[in-house]
């Protein structure tokens, strides 16, 4: 149940997802320390935490930034049930990037098993706009489709760095609310509509 | 319908890792690198997880039938998790084999089993007892007693309707008890991270005592409160011990490690082996007991080694002080020869010999991983290194447990902190080295722009004996520069033996990292190990290894320039002194009576000019071979520690 066992600033748990290169560490780290950074370096797993205010309010986010590659999956799965939102992460410049964002969704949706778990589409690198692979209505129509909201970033300028992480933050938040008011109410009506297979069955 | 194969699937893992320890990692289809740390079990578990992920949600709504709110239990964040902690159900390594055959057809099969299953919610209460009972005749003694014990709690639970997450989840750790299990599970599930495989509990009463009791003449003879005992089990089961809040004391420490001795299933010496002890501890002639014994010990799976030596270790450092404590051999063996499942006699005898049967064991203190109530993280790379590798040894074993199933939002919430952990840890580590670059940068750059104005003065006066020499040998032997990282600034150089000595003095350096076979914990390394059967294992291993191996050389170069610029830096001092004191003085320089023929000093100096020119010629080419020397010898070293991951 979505009761907190610490008392303290409410805890948000993010996750980045994404194919490897699109940027996940450097948009996490470009949020956590205002730094870009130019190599890549693939990253295994990596996890941070930061106060930040969401609308007048403190609040702590942990972000943890993971692995695009395959070879993580085993971990990745341990992380994904306990997320509380996503940020599905491709690059603009990269269109096999952005056709795997069909896969994490689905990993994602398998692990929660909630259509309607806070998830954000990010098109990243958007100051790469001259090398543009990805239409942009494209990006849009794959993100009505998943009834998610869809943001283009960049890691490099900041561009809507910290939009991303406080949109998904005040989803999750919504979210956590609205779960607590609906465990102690209707629970259940909840879930039928909720539950990815509930509704199939 | 096949209602068996889901019902098998549900807990693969939880107690396979019995049955199936002994296979090997080829088995196993996973290709993590962050789990290659893990013993060959976990890794088998890991390969599992999938199947087991995927099943475990096909018949979910087949187990929460009968319960009085399913839709309540699927609130929770993670609907796989309290259905875990509601059933407790055994894999049979058969089933294995089915599971990973069919996993490819699972996700397809997936959806259509689920509308298949659903109409017969109402059976599958019926079902499930049946297959139980079948599966029961199938099943060892000892998993049909645990299993009835765990589906006892599991009907309570289920009228509980889910009221309380502690409880469920401390019924979840249940399926994962330390004390009570073989050697090498309790030591697999209640590691010491650093690296020495002993169950924590054992550590930890051996350590409390070490350090506090050996003195005190109660050490063994008196028994704690049972209430306190147990709950000391129960936080070790659960993993929740925590040194800060619940420090041992005498008789807890002793009871806890006699209570886990006396619980093993098997004794520590083994069913197969035991005749075989005992029959040498009747021997009568002692220095042959000794060889005798010591072959056996061998015979012995490592971690019941590792925990013979240290009980029996830690046994003899309490005789050792019988003037406090009263205890000798034979007294002490009286009062725990049976709690280690073995004579008298035996006792006595190991006792005897212990420090020369375990010469290869110190009793250390351990140092439990950082958490994020630690005040500090470690400032000194090595430190940090360290911390490193416990921390993910701990990251590894909660992964391989989550894999098996065993899910609590304590765990969750370990997972993150230990990662967070991680991640800064590896920052800190990054900033130390750049923080070095930098400041060797910086050196580098003094050094030069100190040198520079006499560099101009040496250019243009051509006397100067010491440091025309150094600038000379140092100039240009070329560096071999096939890293990947910024090339050097080899404009000082380094010198031709300076390389080849430093080649050799590299060597322990490299071999250092830690590497044992069956727990590899490399991460450290970063060594990506794909399975065994993975083509491109070896590749990929010795590509990582040859890249370590570089950037070992590259580093040991840097340093050397770094040197070589301090001595640069130091003669010039030296000759501006010189030229100083020469100036002060005004001594004239001592003129030479004989000037030797015009001739004769242009011929000199052509001599010198030649011979210095088919020096330098010579040095390149000796820089050259050296840099084709170094090859091979890293091509060797990486063989070498190839070797090492075969094993
Ligand atoms: N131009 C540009 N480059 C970026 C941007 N984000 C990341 N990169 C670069 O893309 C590479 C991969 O980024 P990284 O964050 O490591 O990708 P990850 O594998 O998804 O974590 C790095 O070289 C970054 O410098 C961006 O917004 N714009
Ligand atoms: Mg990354």
């Amino acid at each position: 149940m979505s009761k907190k066992p610490t008392a303290g600033p409410a805890l948000h748990k993010v996750i980045m997802v994404g194919s490897g290169g699109v940027g996940k560490s450097a948009l996490t780290l470009q949020f956590m320390y205002d730094e870009f950074v130019e190599d890549y370096e693939p990253t295994k797993a990596d996890s941070y935490r930061k106060k930040v205010v969401l609308d007048g309010e403190e609040v702590q986010i942990d972000i943890l930034d993971t692995a695009g590659q395959e070879d993580y999956a085993a971990i990745r799965d341990n992380y994904f049930r306990s997320g509380e939102g996503f940020l599905c992460v491709f690059s603009i410049t990269d269109d096999e990037s952005f056709q795997a964002t069909q896969e994490f969704r689905e990993q994602i949706l398998r692990v929660k098993n909630d259509e309607s778990i806070p998830f954000l589409l990010v098109g990243n690198k958007c100051d790469l706009n001259d090398k543009r692979k990805v239409p942009l209505n494209e990006c849009q129509l794959r993100a009505q489709q998943w009834s998610v909201p869809y943001v283009e970033t960049s890691a490099k300028t900041r561009e809507n760095v910290d939009k991303v992480f406080f949109d998904l933050m005040r989803e999750i938040r919504s979210r956590k609310t609205e779960d607590s008011k609906a465990t102690s109410g209707r629970a259940k009506d909840r879930c039928k509509k909720r539950r990815l297979k509930c509704t199939l069955l | 319908m096949d209602f068996d194969s889901p019902e098998e699937k549900e807990f693969p893992g939880l107690y396979a890792s019995e049955s199936t320890s002994k296979k090997s990692k080829e088995e196993s289809d996973y290709s993590d690198g962050e789990h290659d740390k893990h013993s060959k079990k976990d890794s088998l578990l890991i390969g599992r997880r999938k199947d087991k992920k995927d099943k475990g949600k096909d018949r979910g709504y087949a187990a929460l039938e009968g319960e009085s709110s399913p839709e309540e239990e699927l609130d929770t964040k993670s609907p796989s998790k309290s259905k875990k902690s509601k059933t407790f159900k055994f894999t049979s390594s058969k089933s294995k084999e089915k599971r990973e055959k069919s996993r490819d057809k699972e996700k397809t099969d997936k959806e259509l089993k689920q509308v298949e299953e659903e109409p017969q919610k109402d059976k599958d209460k019926a079902h499930e007892e049946k297959e139980h009972k079948k599966k029961d005749k199938e099943r060892k003694e000892k998993d049909k007693k645990s299993e009835k014990k765990e589906k006892d709690k599991k009907e309570k639970k289920s009228k509980q309707a889910h009221q309380d997450d502690v409880s469920a989840e401390e019924a979840l750790a249940l399926g994962y008890p330390v004390f009570g299990v073989s050697v090498s599970l309790a030591t697999e599930r209640s590691r010491c991270h650093d690296g020495i495989d002993l169950p924590l509990v054992v550590r930890d009463c051996i350590d409390y005592l070490q350090e506090h009791c050996l003195k005190c003449e109660q050490i063994y003879k008196v028994e704690p409160i049972k209430t306190r005992l147990m709950h000391y089990k129960r936080l070790y089961n659960n993993r929740e011990y925590d040194a800060e809040v619940d420090e041992l004391n005498l008789p807890t420490a002793c009871s806890l490690l006699k209570l886990f001795l006396r619980e093993l299933p098997e004794p520590p010496l083994t069913t197969d082996l035991m005749a075989r002890f005992e029959e040498v501890a009747s021997h009568p002639e002692v220095t042959k007991q000794q060889e005798e014994l010591q072959q056996l010990l061998e015979q012995l799976p490592k971690c019941n080694r590792t925990l013979l030596a240290w009980v029996l270790l830690h046994f003899d450092a309490v005789i050792q002080q019988e003037r406090h404590n009263k205890l000798n051999a034979q007294s002490l063996a009286m009062l725990l020869s049976s709690t280690l499942q073995m004579s008298h006699r035996l006792m006595v005898a190991l006792l005897c010999h212990c420090n020369q049967l375990f010469p290869d064991v110190k009793l250390i203190k351990y140092v439990p991983p950082l958490t994020s109530s630690s005040p500090k993280l470690p400032e000194k790379p090595d430190d940090i290194q360290t911390e490193l590798r416990k921390q993910d040894s701990l990251l590894s074993q909660i992964h391989s447990e989550m894999n098996a199933g065993f899910i609590t939002k304590k765990r969750e919430e370990q997972l993150w902190e230990v990662q967070r952990i991680i991640t800064q840890l590896k920052r800190k580590l990054k900033s130390f080295e750049k923080k070095q670059e930098k400041s060797i940068e910086e050196l580098e750059s003094t050094a030069i722009a100190t040198t520079s104005p006499t560099a101009a003065t040496l250019t243009t006066v051509p006397a100067p004996v010491p440091v025309a020499t150094i600038s000379e040998d140092t100039t240009d032997s070329k560096p071999p520069t096939n890293n990947k990282k910024k090339s050097i600034d080899l404009s000082a150089g380094v010198s031709v033996d300076e390389v080849s000595t430093t080649s050799v003095e590299s060597r322990p350096q490299i071999d250092s990292p830690v590497a044992v076979p069956e727990f590899i914990i490399d991460k450290i390394s970063g060594y990506v190990l794909l399975p065994k059967t993975n083509p491109h294992r070896d590749e990929l291993l010795r590509l990582q290894i040859e890249y370590d191996e570089l950037i070992a050389w590259q580093n040991e170069l840097k340093a050397r320039i770094l040197s070589e610029r301090n001595e640069v830096f130091r003669l010039k001092q030296l000759y501006d002194q010189k030229l100083q004191r020469q100036q002060a003085t005004m001594a004239p320089v001592p003129q030479p009576t004989e000037l030797p023929a015009d001739g004769d000093y242009e011929r000199v100096i052509e001599h010198y000019t030649r011979e210095n020119a088919l020096l330098e010629h010579k040095k390149q080419m000796l820089g050259m071979e050296l840099k084709e020397e170094k090859r091979a010898c890293i091509a060797l070293q990486v063989e070498l520690r190839m070797q090492q991951f075969q094993m």
